[in-house]
């Protein structure tokens, strides 16, 4: 383990040979920043990436991919697997014992594997970052642990936040420099802005928040916790939303799409998943939407004639901050079975140092994990990225809970009833929360 | 290969049994021992690869199973049909699914039938109009499901169309009272192709003597169809009815794509279920429980569809 | 006649929006409703092209689905023929439990099916128990492996079989003729229309199939061309333009495929299709 110093790998994968070399030569163990690591030559890492970004393909298999070879001597085999493939995949591969020494996955999978003793512990390798680096990664490592334990590297940062189109606001006379600040005023704004034909149809939504499948749990969810409750127990190990706090969320949810003074149409369509120009932002269809950093991006770049602002997260009016679902992105794990953890943690350092994250980062147009980071031009240059980042502490992840996938499913099972008025917010999540208890409990 | 070995096999076997028993005897049992042969290559391959996983699925069915977990599975014997019963998610699929075969399927049939009757005639350009009917078919079922996705929208091509004839647009697979319907109509055209296909070949298969003698008789066209071209294609008929309910009733790349098995659950099929159990869930022993227990459904609906297209067996 | 044209009309519709789509640049697909683009692009086909490499993609499928169509062409259908043409004690029992494999959803036998795959003595550095090595995993011979005898097929062979005039194979027999000169001789030159539907519906459904081909491969060099188009449908963010035009692309071959056997069906009925 100690053949290969750890913070020195990541330094040297950077491609600025003065930089390195100056961080190098405090380090003994890699005397030579040319020369291929000890120990790694012949050896072959086979990584699996979740997603299918053709940016994100060409700049890992391409130059991050030459640079770690070049580094450490060693074979790295990537596969892209894309988001709805990859459980499937896993699932043959640790049947058959070929699944891959390093993995990529979303914080909520983590639990699963974990529990099945699939991964590898990474507090014993962080234990061998510097301090400042550990730091600088503050905001990100929380989110990649199960039960205290660090098991998944985050390489992104994720949040929600609303888009506003500026220029809806004034025809509306509501002062776009003035955003709402208060879920309560956002429903305000959304009905000045809620536009509707002869027919008494939504023609312009005020505001839409994701209504299809897994999208309606995480509207509740920033919902939820804008109320001041939570999803579940403090430790996981119950539910917590069939709470005043959450009837509170629902109904307010609910209500953005019922009755004669509602604010968002259509229920359950997809437009987070839309491609950017078909986005109801850029097709005037809303005034306000609920947004990723890559989507906002996505936005702008198809429509840049369009005023688009970024909202900060909003509270309910008596509570003190706003929160919407995000934190940790999808990162790397480690195998337990693989024969080359040593390379494998190699390759997640290198994936995590600041060149390359920087790199990285900035070619899937996510949010950068270092606090750092917030200096380099990719964040200061984009109005986009300076709000993300600004809101960072408002982003909460969902719990990492072994059956979370589940729980997700069946949560957003009656989070439809109550949306489509089959029963009230306080049945559906008085009749969620036993269902969601007993899958907690089994998964455990 | 092992097609070259069957002739000589069945010779010799012919020869070491062609001394003592009269003729027709003799007949009969070679060709018995020939048909085996003929059947062996594939029998065996099919019982490797696809009745083994099968039986591998059976045996899960009874146990708690996830590929993440070390170790094996455990029994847990009859745990995951009986929480199969007590599981409304599970009744409300087998619904759907029902529903879903039983639209598509009768009409697919009927429209296949009229068209292959259509395009059995030698008429220039015939090639055009079989090819384009057959299109569906070749397209894989993901692109294809993303276009309908598109026309389904709320200013997609179905709402515009119905637009001119003065209707309001219809929100096709996000209302429970259409989203089922709306898929089965993208599958009815997607079945259309293959199923003209089949039925043409049995067409094919009619011996031309036997309209002839038909005619000879005075027979007109609908006594034709109705004694010689029916009859005639009930073999082919039983195959795409039966292919067609196995095929449907695992219907899920369309829905993972069209509703995700929404809205209100009034589209999620079983296999969508059998789907998200095993490769979300992880939960392999319920998933197989939830297959097998569409498997009896689907070779009891098969056993009785054939039975009331063949009629008495002769 | 007017029916045959509209249906076929309405039947085409859906496919003019995939190869309108594929023209379309990406930033207006799905836009507004036109049937022809208003400023025609080949740039998806370029993305396709070179992005998911669907040259080397098609090609990798080719090789795995001619080798099913000929596999099924002379397995599945002999063990068809058979089932109705010599029928033997059992036969019936076989061929049922043959079909019935058919009935399982592909999300149960998957897993059991990778396993096998793995295990394949003697291939991919395996010893003679299936052990040590990779198996058939990331081969085409691995992707081929479902497909080679599909029970699909030995039905619809049965079926059409037995619709075969027997009198042909009597007065073969009485002449002296085997059982294999029988079925190679006559009745396998008679079926050409099973053959033709065989082929072009083995090459389909290899060609668009998705779930096995993506477990068993990993690398570039064994991708098949529906794992190739899924790169451009990326959970929330598809690529419709080039995912239209890849699909539009994966199209010809099977058209092609297609055109070429359909005469098939067309020389029963017009030349008389048993010349007794």
């Amino acid at each position: 383990m100690k053949v290969f110093t750890r913070s020195a790998s990541a330094r040297a994968a950077v491609g600025l040979a003065a930089a390195s070399a100056i961080v190098l030569s405090g380090c003994a163990a890699a005397a030579e920043p040319e020369a291929a690591q000890e120990g790694f030559e012949g050896q072959t890492l086979t990584v699996w990436f979740p997603g299918t970004n053709q940016v994100e393909i060409d700049l890992v298999t391409g130059p991050l991919k030459d640079k770690f070879e070049a580094e450490t001597g060693a074979t790295l085999d990537v596969t892209f697997v894309d988001w709805g493939d990859l459980s499937t995949k896993l699932n043959a591969g640790f049947a058959a014992g070929t699944a891959p020494d390093v993995f990529g996955h979303g914080p909520a999978a983590v639990a699963d594997f974990a529990i099945n003793g699939r991964l590898e512990p990474l507090d014993d390798y962080i234990a061998g970052l510097e301090q400042d680096d550990i730091d600088d990664l503050s905001a990100a490592l929380p989110g990649g642990t199960v039960g205290g334990v660090q098991y998944l590297m985050p390489l992104s940062m994720q949040g929600n936040l609303i888009v506003y189109d500026a220029a809806d606001f004034e025809e509306a006379g509501l002062d776009p420099d003035a955003p709402p600040t208060t879920w309560e005023e956002v429903r305000e704004a959304a009905e000045a802005l809620t536009v509707r034909d002869a027919s008494g149809t939504i023609t312009r939504s005020g505001l839409l928040l994701p209504s299809q499948p897994i999208g309606r749990q995480q509207s509740f969810a920033a919902l939820l916790a804008s109320a001041g409750g939570s999803q579940l127990t403090s430790d996981d190990l119950e539910s917590a939303f069939a709470s005043p706090e959450g009837e509170k969320a629902l109904e307010f949810y609910t209500s953005l799409f019922s009755g004669d003074d509602a604010v968002s149409y259509p229920l359950g369509a997809d437009y987070i998943n839309a491609p950017a120009a078909q986005q109801p932002l850029v097709l005037d269809t809303a005034s306000m939407t609920m947004q990723t950093p890559n989507g906002a991006n996505q936005i702008i770049a198809a429509a840049p004639e369009l005023d688009l602002r970024i909202m900060d997260a909003v509270p309910f009016e008596g509570v003190d901050e706003g929160y919407t679902l995000g934190g940790s992105g999808p990162g790397l794990i480690l195998n337990a079975d693989s024969e080359v953890k040593d390379l494998g943690w190699a390759f997640i350092e290198y994936m995590i140092s600041p060149e390359i994250s920087a790199e990285y980062v900035q070619g899937i147009g996510g949010v950068p994990t270092r606090a750092s980071a917030a200096d380099t031009d990719y964040v200061q240059n984009s109005p986009v990225l300076q709000a993300f980042v600004a809101n960072s502490s408002n982003f909460l992840p969902n719990p990492n809970v072994p059956g979370w996938v589940q729980v997700r499913d069946a949560l957003d099972k009656y989070l439809e009833q109550a949306l489509n008025g089959v029963t009230s917010a306080a049945d559906a999540l008085a009749a969620a929360s036993p269902e969601i208890d007993s899958i907690l409990e089994s998964a455990r | 290969m092992s097609v070259n070995s069957v002739p000589p096999a069945a010779t010799s076997t012919v020869a070491a049994g062609g001394a003592r028993p009269p003729l027709p005897r003799r007949r009969w049992k070679r060709q018995h021992v020939v048909g085996m042969l003929f059947v062996l290559p594939a029998a065996l391959y099919v019982l490797t690869f696809q009745f083994v996983p099968v039986i591998y699925g059976l045996v899960l069915s009874f146990t708690d199973y996830t590929p993440l977990r070390r170790g094996g599975p455990d029994f847990v014997g009859l745990e995951n049909y009986a929480g199969l019963l007590t599981d409304p998610e599970y009744g409300n699929a087998l619904l759907v699914t029902g529903r879903y075969v039983l639209t598509v399927l009768p009409i697919t049939v009927a429209i296949a039938l009229i068209l292959a009757l259509l395009v059995n005639r030698p008429f220039r350009g015939v090639g055009i109009f079989r090819s384009a009917l057959y299109l569906p078919h070749i397209v894989s079922l993901t692109s294809v499901s993303l276009v309908w996705l598109w026309m389904y929208s709320q200013n997609g091509l179905v709402n515009e169309v119905l637009n001119l004839f003065g209707a309001t647009d219809q929100l096709w697979l996000l209302d429970p009272e259409s989203a089922l319907n709306a898929a089965s109509a993208m599958r009815i055209w997607k079945a259309l192709g293959s199923n003209m296909v089949l039925l043409l070949a049995g067409l094919q298969s009619i011996p031309n003597e036997l309209y002839e003698a038909g005619r000879v008789d005075g027979a007109g066209r609908w006594a034709l169809f109705r004694y010689i071209t029916l009859p005639g294609l009930r073999p082919m008929l039983v195959y795409v009815v039966v292919m067609d309910i196995i095929y449907l009733s695992q219907g899920f790349a369309e829905i993972f794509i069209l509703t995700r098995g929404g809205p209100l659950g009034s589209t999620t099929t079983v296999n969508y279920l059998i789907y998200t159990e095993a490769f979300q869930y992880n939960d392999f022993g319920s998933a197989s429980a939830m297959a097998f227990v569409l498997f009896a459904l689907i070779i009891g609906f098969s056993v009785l569809s054939v039975r009331s297209l063949v009629g008495r067996q002769k | 006649m007017i029916f045959l044209y509209l249906l076929s009309f309405l039947v085409l519709v859906p496919f003019m929006w995939m190869i309108s789509i594929a023209f379309t640049p990406e930033e207006q697909a799905f836009g507004q409703v036109a049937l022809i683009p208003t400023d025609p692009t080949l740039g998806n086909f370029e993305t396709a092209w070179i992005d998911a490499n669907i040259f080397r993609a098609m090609t990798n499928s080719a090789i795995v689905a001619l080798t099913v169509v000929l596999s099924n062409s002379v397995i599945a259908v002999m063990a068809g023929y058979a089932f109705a043409m010599l029928p033997f004690r059992g036969s019936f029992a076989v061929f049922v439990t043959i079909i019935s494999t058919t009935a399982i959803p592909v999300s149960v036998t998957l897993i059991p099916l990778f396993l096998m795959a793995r295990g394949i003595p003697l291939a991919g550095g395996n010893d003679i128990f299936g052990q040590g090595g990779s198996g058939l995993l990331d081969t085409l011979a691995g992707v081929m492996l479902p497909y080679l005898v599909l029970p699909m097929n030995i039905f619809l062979a049965r079926q059409y079989f037995s619709m075969a005039p027997t009198e042909l194979a009597e007065a073969a027999r009485i002449d002296g003729a085997g059982e294999w000169a029988i079925f190679a001789r006559i009745y396998l030159p008679l079926a050409r229309p099973l053959i033709a539907v065989v082929a072009v519906f083995s090459f389909v459904g290899v060609w668009d199939d998705f779930l096995w081909p993506l477990v068993v491969t990993n690398s570039a060099e064994a991708q098949t061309v529906q794992l190739a188009l899924a790169r451009f449908l990326a959970t929330g963010n598809i690529q419709y333009g080039p995912l239209m035009a890849g699909a539009v692309l994966a199209t010809i071959p099977v058209v092609i495929l297609f055109l070429f056997n359909q005469r098939a069906f067309v020389s029963g009925l017009a030349d008389g299709s048993v010349k007794g």
